[in-house]
């Protein structure tokens, strides 16, 4: 008899269906609430949350769908079958510190006084030392390896600033 | 017939002066670049550089933007070949013949098939493209706001069957991608809904810097997490084309090159589908099926013409419909619009020039494209070389200056950041993204049919159901669903295997 496994586990597609089912309520609960612009005029039919609950609606379907069907499925085959992922995963550590360093910059670097090429270079140097730095430890190349990212950094900022804002005259945050 | 002739002379000869031929081979070269690298996608180039030419004039601008497509499409084939990694997902079916020919020592070869199916793919897709426009948006001028609602519907529901491995996920995701469109101020009334008092949200979500985040943010998300594969390249032979390869795969070309098209043509489903298709379609009919997976010419020819001739079929509902086939072309429709062009059904009646100047942009990006695969193989080698913690922020600075560029919001930043989370989180929970991007494209078109059409009809929903071209599409729609679900394929099964015995 073949197995039957599938790209998610039932346990998966039964959290992202409830997630769905309550956000699909929401949107419905929000849509509701709405003002119905009667005073204006407005009828059932061109009321502004008519559109978004409808949405609401059969998100909250399809979720309900999927939680079914994740319950059907775990009761045939367990809730943690899945297919095998072979993907080849970094450690978490190393994913954290790049989304936070990707945060801090979108968010605390640019845009908030700092120059854009200054906090640039800063993000892009510090991104390539850290990431890099154990592989050249390694080989007893650190002072070569802060000489690399600050050049990536400094060459980066200039090149994006001056592609940007002086051949393109887009404005840079 | 010469009309379109005169039309579309017109339009390479307006090309035809340095600074565009200048921009086309830059545009093509930073599109083949693009999609070599894994993890970076042509819909992130495309949206990357829609930012960079926001001051261009628009068909200069334009032209940029379609060469760096097509440059993207045709860059992939050569980290799937030398590295067996495809650069863009659309090549992930030439993974399978290009890196067991590039082990066998014909990397060269490979390089050069794809070359000259690219090519002849894009040119095929050209012709199509320049043929059924007119036809298609005179079709569309018939097309109501009944039509628009179900043809947008069409478009996100075949999106979230075709483009993931669970239709279920890929409609939810549609939804989602829909509920988004919805965020903002409705057009009726200029009612805020969702905005809780923001007025950047009031205004709703920018199409660019959405995208730029659930397709580059996300990547680059994703390339983090997973480790690198180390980089080894196999010894290769001349990149040149073959003429025999051509000759002797005629047939697999057009077949590629018609399936590549008329995939192109579905709204939202994407050069990926037309390269798995058209090799599925190869092998079938081929003589050789055991060499497919193996190394065979016939396969890689078939995959690499089928996404190429995607491109210019994708763009063909943009023109007429103002429905993308493809995620890079709903970046390229937003494009347009952002550069005063108005794509959809009076596009023949207000800018018939502009279908053929399309058309010339396309076949600047293929002479673009066939330069680079004659030329770049060396410096591509050095591209791929570099270390991921070097390309990793780099892109991500284009991407913070990206969606920054449009508008010059931070608002338009963050909201690169959470798609690019909400991408990450339904690539890792295997949800397709494509479909939350037709959603949120098509959700606004989606919405005004349906409010327009029950104006129109004082609230009866017959309309919807009873005008000729609404009933083929809900038709169809109502059948796509139908066939995934699971009692009904098996219904279809027993049926199918009562008609054997007869015909036998």
């Amino acid at each position: 008899m073949a197995t039957e496994v599938y790209e998610s586990s039932p346990r998966h597609d039964l959290v992202g269906g409830c997630v769905w089912t309550a956000f699909g309520c929401l949107i419905v609960a929000l849509s509701w609430q709405m003002d119905r612009m009667t005073q204006q005029g407005a009828t059932l039919h061109t009321a502004p949350g008519l559109w978004p609950g409808i949405v609401g609606a059969c998100l909250a379907a399809l979720g309900g769908i999927l939680v079914l069907r994740s319950w059907r499925r775990a009761q045939r085959i367990g809730w943690d079958a899945a297919e095998a992922d072979d993907t080849d995963y970094a450690p978490m550590s190393g994913f954290a510190l790049a989304a936070g360093m990707f945060f801090v910059y979108a968010l605390l670097l640019v845009g908030r006084g700092l120059p854009f090429w200054l906090g640039s270079a800063l993000f892009v140097s510090a991104f390539v030392f850290l990431f890099q730095h154990a592989r050249r430890k390694a080989a007893g190349q650190v002072v070569r390896g802060i000489v690399v990212a600050l050049a990536c950094g400094v060459l980066t900022s200039l090149a994006v600033t001056y592609v940007f804002e002086q051949l393109f005259y887009v404005r840079l945050p | 017939m010469f009309d379109g002739l005169i039309a579309f002379g017109h339009s390479i000869w307006s090309f035809c002066d340095p600074m565009s031929l200048g921009l086309v081979l830059l545009s093509s070269l930073v599109g083949v670049i693009i999609g070599a690298l894994p993890g970076l996608t042509a819909t992130m180039g495309v949206a990357l550089m829609t930012t960079l030419t926001i001051k261009m004039p628009s068909n200069q601008a334009l032209l940029v933007l379609v060469c760096t497509y097509v440059g993207a499409i045709y860059g992939g084939s050569r980290s799937a070949i030398l590295l067996n990694i495809p650069g863009t997902p659309a090549s992930a079916a030439s993974c399978l013949d290009g890196y067991a020919l590039a082990k066998q020592g014909l990397a060269g070869r490979a390089m050069g098939i794809a070359t000259s199916g690219s090519v002849l793919g894009t040119l095929i897709g050209m012709f199509f493209l320049a043929l059924f426009t007119p036809i298609l948006g005179n079709l569309a001028l018939k097309f109501g706001a009944y039509e628009f609602f179900w043809l947008a519907l069409f478009g996100v529901i075949v999106a979230g069957t075709l483009t993931g491995n669970d239709p279920l996920k890929g409609w939810i995701a549609g939804l989602v991608g829909i509920f988004t469109a919805a965020i903002g101020q409705e057009a009726i009334y200029a009612y805020d809904r969702f905005s809780f008092g923001s007025r950047d949200l009031a205004g709703g979500f920018q199409l660019v810097p959405a995208l730029v985040g659930a397709f580059g943010f996300a990547e680059l998300l994703v390339a983090v997490r997973e480790k690198a594969a180390p980089v080894k390249i196999n010894p290769f032979d001349s990149v040149i084309p073959k003429l025999k390869d051509v000759t002797q795969y005629w047939r697999t070309i057009l077949r590629s090159g018609v399936i590549g098209t008329f995939i192109g043509i579905l709204p939202g489903v994407g050069e990926d589908v037309a390269a798995w298709s058209s090799y599925a379609a190869a092998k079938r009919v081929s003589k050789e099926k055991e060499k497919f997976g193996k190394g065979s010419i016939d396969g890689l020819m078939a995959a690499e013409t089928g996404d190429n001739a995607c491109v210019p079929g994708a763009v063909i509902p943009v023109l007429t419909l103002a429905v993308p086939g493809s995620a890079p072309a709903a970046v390229l429709m937003a494009a347009m619009l952002i550069h005063g062009v108005r794509p959809g059904p009076m596009i023949m009646i207000e800018a018939p020039t502009f279908v053929y100047d399309v058309v010339a942009m396309m076949m600047f990006a293929t002479i673009g494209i066939l330069i680079y695969g004659l030329t770049l193989t060396q410096l591509l080698i050095k591209v791929l070389m570099v270390p991921k913690p070097i390309i990793l922020p780099i892109i991500f600075v284009l991407c913070v200056v990206g969606s920054y560029a449009i508008s010059q919001r931070l608002f338009d930043v963050w909201v690169m950041m959470g798609f690019g989370v909400l991408g990450y989180a339904l690539r890792r929970l295997k949800y397709p993204v494509a479909p939350l991007v037709l959603g949120m494209v098509l959700g606004d078109l989606m919405e005004k049919g349906f409010r327009r059409g029950l104006v129109l009809s004082d609230g009866e929903l017959g309309p919807f159901f009873t005008r000729p071209i609404s009933a083929v599409l809900w038709v169809t729609i109502v059948l796509v669903i139908l066939l995934k679900f699971p009692i009904v394929g098996r219904a279809l099964g027993r049926l199918r295997g009562r008609a054997a015995p007869r015909a036998g």
